[in-house]
């Protein structure tokens, strides 16, 4: 079973589309949630520690999600944190780019909170198994 | 007085050409001359007034996709608020509503003293009475939501507006181009990135995802 308690970083650069990721995670029970706007600030918080999944946007300022999940694949602390890449970005070569960044599962928007919990559990088993 | 003297001085001018020994030839290369040069000034001119047509065009849409932004975002939150606010008050009716039940479930398998039994109906029927003035809550949240939606109507006035002033401009400056250049045929070179945005219009591209399903197909095609 997934620990619920998990800490979750959000990053997306709408204020809306955090919201509703955050109440789409706490609809499936996960409570402990926090939110960056853009990749730099995204990183700047998984640095100071204790979070254990990433949900995160592509198309942001200042430091775009692929960047961040490059910079988290290089970063020694954080190299294993699982990240869910949620995004509007749809032509193939996003998908296949952000597989080879080591992304660990993509969720095109728009999109339900029946997908986000398939793709969300889907991680969660692997990272159990 | 010399407003009025400026024709005069023209029409002399202008009765004394026939008379010079250049002779009608003359004139007609002169005339040729000068509808070339209106020509060419009266195109000028559209040329101008095409430019400015399009300066003046493009701050207007800038404020026209800004409020198509703000509505939506508006909107997103007002749907957002009322889901926050209906929230806790559906919960409170189950959270009571399963406490009754429990209770009257009990005193069916048990029937306890007299005091216990009372106060047992007291609170049923003050949660029965409770009931419609939530329900009139939650009801009002939805119809905010339902309120909320009327972003859609504005936001689509405004965009397609915005349509009809993205043609203007695309057929002004198309008409700048073929003025000043010898260009047969338009092309277009779709810009290669990784930061497209949403696909807006998907349909006969192959280079594109449309459903979450061919997403995880080409993951699976990866090995994920």
């Amino acid at each position: 079973m997934v620990d619920k308690s998990l800490k979750i970083l959000v990053v997306d650069d709408f204020p809306t589309m955090r919201r509703i990721v955050r109440n789409l995670l706490k609809e499936l029970g996960f409570e402990n949630v926090d939110e960056a706007e853009d990749g730099a600030q995204g990183l700047e918080k998984l640095r100071t520690g204790g979070f254990q999944f990433v949900v995160s946007d592509w198309n942001m300022p200042n430091l775009d999600g692929l960047e961040m999940l490059k910079q988290i694949r290089l970063d020694p602390a954080l190299k294993s944190l699982p990240v869910l890449m949620v995004t509007a970005e749809a032509k193939k070569e996003n998908i296949v780019a952000a597989a080879q960044a080591g992304a660990n599962g993509y969720v095109v928007k728009p999109f339900t909170s029946a997908t986000l919990e398939e793709k969300l559990n889907k991680i969660f088993e692997k990272m159990a198994g | 007085m010399s407003a009025e003297s400026m024709p005069e001085a023209e029409n002399t001018s202008a009765e004394a050409m026939p008379a010079e020994s250049a002779g009608a030839v003359d004139l007609i290369h002169r005339i040729a001359s000068l509808t070339r040069m209106l020509r060419e000034n009266m195109r000028e001119l559209g040329l101008d007034q095409a430019i400015k047509n399009a300066a003046e065009a493009i701050p207007d849409a800038r404020d026209r996709l800004r409020y198509v932004a703000q509505m939506t975002e508006k909107a997103a939150n007002r749907v957002l608020n009322a889901t926050d606010a209906a929230g806790p008050i559906q919960d409170g009716l189950t959270r009571t509503a399963r406490g009754l039940d429990e209770r009257w479930g009990a005193w069916f398998a048990q029937p306890v003293e007299m005091d216990a039994a009372r106060q047992l109906v007291k609170d049923t029927r003050s949660f029965l009475a409770d009931v419609p003035a939530q329900a009139q809550a939650t009801q009002s949240h939805l119809m905010e939501i339902v309120m909320a939606q009327d972003f859609q109507d504005l936001t689509g006035q405004v965009i397609m507006r915005m349509m009809d002033v993205v043609g203007a401009i695309e057929r002004e400056l198309l008409q700048v181009l073929l003025d000043n250049a010898d260009i047969s045929s338009e092309r277009r070179e779709e810009v290669n990135s990784l930061l497209n945005g949403p696909q807006v219009n998907p349909e006969g591209k192959t280079d594109v995802v449309t459903s979450q399903d061919q997403v995880d197909d080409l993951l699976a095609s990866l090995g994920f």
